[in-house]
């Protein structure tokens, strides 16, 4: 019974409203194709992008994040619900479409009538018909979600007027297609009209309301045209509005990602070609930099998690790549920096990189600004405390600029062994900076060397030989001066045939991790909370016992968020731990990072006091952390709330019970 | 325009000295050197002068150093200078005789304005601006926190220890300058890269025609014992008999 299942395609149309139908659709397309060609010459402008497109990765990564929306995971569910429904809806009915023209043009192909069509029919058709009516509500459904979203939305929600038209002629083309749906049934008596029900479902108000075989042609002729008119409208507008996202989605998520925490080396002799270093103008970003702009819907999932801009800092990853974009556009101010972008706002960045993480389309705010900072670096416009300690990195090779003899004052009496007295040292410890010269992380030092000593690890220390990674120094912007301590660096490693690294700074971790291998310095490098469980495995150490009070822990950034550590530190700790709300992977910054460890606001003005406050409130007495950086921003800002609690890193904890 | 920025090597403060082997001067061996930090902020303020009141300014560092002082010259040219001369010299100067040797200098290049630091960090003297204004008779501003450029010359806040003295002086005039005068810019490893192509004046006292005749001697030095011993007293007459036995207070 299923074999007389049909419907017409372009039932009800004659020859003349095909020809201005196929007339239009020129039109509409020829308006798209421009839209999305003036685009394309914008992100032209940039630098030619030397990364080949990897085109297993970008299939995968179209498959995974767009067409199946997984990269709204984690943030927004009802607007990530939304959002899912809505664009599985369009895109169901945008295939719907493609395979009735498709039925069209093969019927046509060979000879065949109208009425008598080759696949659309039958249990295929019964199929079609039940899908596209689901699919259709779900568009709709998600159109009215984010209409009545955005009638309440707050003034954070950014709004263009166009934004309704989007909305808008979404629900309109869906509900006027399930009227023509309604009135299809009507007029050609379909067989088995309920397979189509939500259009059956108007067929019969319709029909109730007076519709019938004297007046439906024409009501349906009318509708059919109104239908397709706003379609057309919607094609030619895409590119122009909002949805211009989806486009260059597709671009920005077939460019390979690098991994968080990577950035893109410059060499001293573009430098010296160029004369300029980073981005002071915006041809100077990729055209891969450039396509991202467009693909920013201006969603605001990085401003949720942007530290600084929860501190009230003059950052919003958000504007930032909306400024730019307009930048790019041409509308005015036509500077880049100073006009376009701040100087305060580049540097308020503390890269702890949870915009580059959170965005679903690719697009790496931090990375537009480490790239525009070099510009700065490079004409002398960074000042006062941040400045200061780049001159000391430069001629002492630490922040403080203090003697390197005294690198190993932190061990006195501790016996620890350096890589001149222990030549046959299986595994280094990099102390770094700041345990060296600060007076409360050479105790995480002291702490972490006499675990490896109970351990019975055969282990050195650089000592007076060890220099700044120069992570923060990259970070800030200052690429040469992070590539002269890497080369000193690197050169040392060698000289001491050094292959395995410890250390219990994250930033240096993800600076030998993914900076040094840019310049052939290849080690395995692990944490000390991971290092330190291996060893709890092997027994040759114990855990933190379970404290009466309750302990919470504070995941680095450079530790979870961009090197994917947090299990390793957990291990360590007492069971008994109180989590915060922001821990692990989506953990929140506490504000030293990107170089702001240098920068000398006052502590109630830190970035990341939001942060102390969330440790606070677990009511945890002690906070447990595992960065040098983290334990100075946390000591200092628990200073400024409650001096009851203590903040200790995981190895002074362990060490309690060892 | 032109301003004259004189600029004086000194041993990195964050560094451990050690005295030679005469105690009569610093042990060079290990020694860093970077720009006089008062000297860095002078240059800052030339660079200032010439990006608003005065883009026809030129700035001129100079420096009198063993030929090593090239380095912090070019420290100054990367902070963005536009000439530096060196005048070498490799034995113990004072404050006097380098105010004559800059007044030299001076004489031939013909400033609008000197601007330097009120004191360099190695032996703190605080006379080289003063003796240069004597020499040459100019007016003088020193400890300047900020500088305005008024019609017939200039106007200088200068902070004393009884709070901030603003004065006006004609031009030409030296001006040295105080901490809070500015944040002198960061001149990062490209800029120095740059900062190598200009090049460095090279001349010494005697083509300037000055026989330096040294007024102070540096007859010899000695290191101070900082190890300090701390005890923690539970009470205020603790504290005082500890005082009493360690012969504080009588």
């Amino acid at each position: 019974m299923t074999e007389d299942l049909s419907r017409e395609i372009f039932g009800n149309l004659g020859e003349t409203s095909k020809t201005i139908f196929y007339a239009l659709a020129a039109v509409s397309s020829g308006v798209f194709a421009w839209g999305v060609w003036r685009r394309v010459k914008l992100w032209r402008r940039g630098r030619p992008d030397n990364e080949p497109i990897k085109w297993r990765e970008a299939f995968q990564n179209i498959r995974n994040r767009a067409l199946a929306q997984r990269a709204l995971r984690g943030a927004r569910p009802k607007a990530s619900f939304a959002h899912r429904i809505l664009f599985w809806g369009f895109l169901v009915l945008f295939i719907g479409t493609i395979l009735v023209s498709i039925e069209h043009y093969s019927a046509a192909a060979l000879g065949r009538e109208a009425t008598d069509p080759l696949f659309h029919k039958g249990v295929y058709f019964v199929i079609y018909e039940i899908t596209l009516d689901t699919f259709g509500l779900l568009m709709i459904g998600g159109a009215v979600w984010f209409a009545r979203r955005r009638m309440r939305a707050d003034s954070s929600m950014e709004h263009r007027t166009a934004d309704w038209l989007v909305l808008a002629s979404l629900i309109i083309l869906g509900v006027t297609g399930y009227f023509i749906e309604g009135l299809r049934i009507i007029r050609e008596s379909t067989p088995m009209p309920g397979i189509s029900f939500v259009g059956y479902g108007f067929s019969k108000i319709f029909v109730a309301a007076g519709v019938g075989k004297s007046n439906v042609d024409s009501i349906h002729f009318g509708l059919w045209w109104f239908h397709s008119v706003v379609a057309f409208g919607f094609i030619a507008a895409l590119p122009f509005c909002r949805l211009a996202h989806a486009i260059a989605a597709v671009f920005s998520l077939a460019t390979t990602p690098k991994p968080l925490g990577q950035m893109e080396p410059i060499s001293m002799e573009e430098v010296e070609e160029t004369g300029e270093v980073g981005v002071g103008r915006l041809e100077q970003f990729t055209q891969r930099d450039l396509l991202q702009l467009d693909a920013c819907v201006s969603c605001g999932r990085c401003e949720d998690l942007c530290p600084a801009y929860e501190a009230g800092k003059p950052l919003s990853p958000r504007d930032l790549v909306q400024d730019l974009r307009m930048h790019m556009e041409g509308a005015a101010p036509a500077v880049l920096h100073g006009e376009t972008i701040g100087a305060e706002t580049l540097w308020a960045c503390t890269t702890c990189n949870a915009c580059n993480d959170i965005c679903p389309l690719g697009v790496r705010p931090a990375d537009y600004i480490t790239d525009l900072r070099r510009h700065l670096i490079g004409e002398g416009e960074l000042r006062g405390a941040p400045a200061t300690s780049l001159q000391k990195m430069q001629r002492a090779g630490n922040p403080w600029g203090l003697p390197a003899q005294d690198r190993l004052k932190w061990a006195d009496g501790l016996d620890v062994p350096t890589v001149a007295n222990n030549p046959d040292f299986d595994v280094l410890y990099w102390v770094g900076c700041s345990a060296a010269y600060d007076r409360r992380t050479m105790k995480v030092a002291r702490a972490v060397a006499q675990l490896l000593q109970r351990a019975q690890v055969n282990f050195a220390v650089l000592g007076p030989e060890e220099r700044c990674t120069g992570e923060s120094a990259r970070r800030i912007g200052d690429e040469f001066l992070f590539q002269e301590l890497a080369a000193t660096n690197i050169e040392t490693f060698t000289k001491h045939n050094v292959r395995k690294i410890v250390t219990h700074c994250p930033h240096c971790l993800n600076s030998l991790r993914q900076d040094y291998p840019q310049f052939d310095g290849h080690y395995e490098v692990i944490h000390h909370t991971q290092f330190l469980g291996e060893l709890v495995a092997a027994n040759k150490l114990k855990a933190a016992a379970v404290m009466n009070e309750t302990v919470t822990y504070h995941d680095p950034c450079y530790l979870a968020r961009v090197n994917g550590i947090t299990d390793a530190p957990r291990t360590l700790l007492p069971d008994n731990l109180k989590e915060m709300p922001r821990s692990g992977c989506q953990t929140a910054c506490c504000g030293a990072g990107g170089g702001r460890m240098w920068f000398d606001d006052p502590a109630e003005e830190r970035t990341g006091t939001g942060r102390i406050t969330e440790a606070l409130d677990t009511g945890a007495k002690t906070v447990a952390v595992s960065c040098p950086f983290c334990l100075t921003m946390m000591t200092d800002g628990v200073a400024t709330k409650n001096d009851q609690v203590k903040v200790r890193d995981v190895s002074e904890l362990m060490l309690e019970d060892n | 325009m032109k301003i004259l920025v004189p600029c004086k090597r000194v041993p990195d403060p964050d560094q451990k000295l050690r005295l030679n082997a005469e105690t009569v001067g610093i042990d060079p061996a290990a020694l860093t050197y970077i720009l006089n930090p008062f000297d860095a902020i002078a240059v800052e303020e030339a660079l200032r002068i010439r990006e608003t009141a005065h883009p026809d300014a030129e700035v001129i560092a100079v420096s009198i150093a063993p030929a090593e002082g090239e380095a912090d010259l070019r420290t100054a040219l990367a902070m963005g200078a536009d000439r530096a001369l060196l005048i070498e010299h490799n034995d113990p100067t004072d404050p006097w005789n380098v105010a004559r040797l800059l007044a030299a200098v001076i004489e031939h290049e013909q400033p609008t304005l000197v601007l330097m630091g009120k004191q360099a960090v190695d032996d703190d003297a605080n006379q080289t601006g003063q003796f240069l204004a004597a020499q040459l008779g100019w007016p003088q501003a020193t400890f300047a926190s900020q500088i305005e450029f008024i019609d017939d010359g200039i106007r200088v806040h200068r902070e004393t220890d009884l709070g901030i003295e603003v004065i006006r002086t004609t031009l030409p005039a030296i001006v040295t300058a105080d901490l809070r005068l500015n944040e002198p810019r960061y001149a990062s490893l490209p800029s120095i890269l740059r900062a190598k192509k200009k090049s460095i004046e090279q001349t010494t006292p005697a083509k300037l025609g000055v026989q330096l005749e040294l007024r102070v001697r540096l007859i010899g030095m000695e290191l101070i014992n900082s190890q300090r011993h701390c005890e923690k007293v539970e009470t205020a007459s603790n504290l005082l008999a500890k005082l009493r036995e360690t012969e504080v207070v009588g």
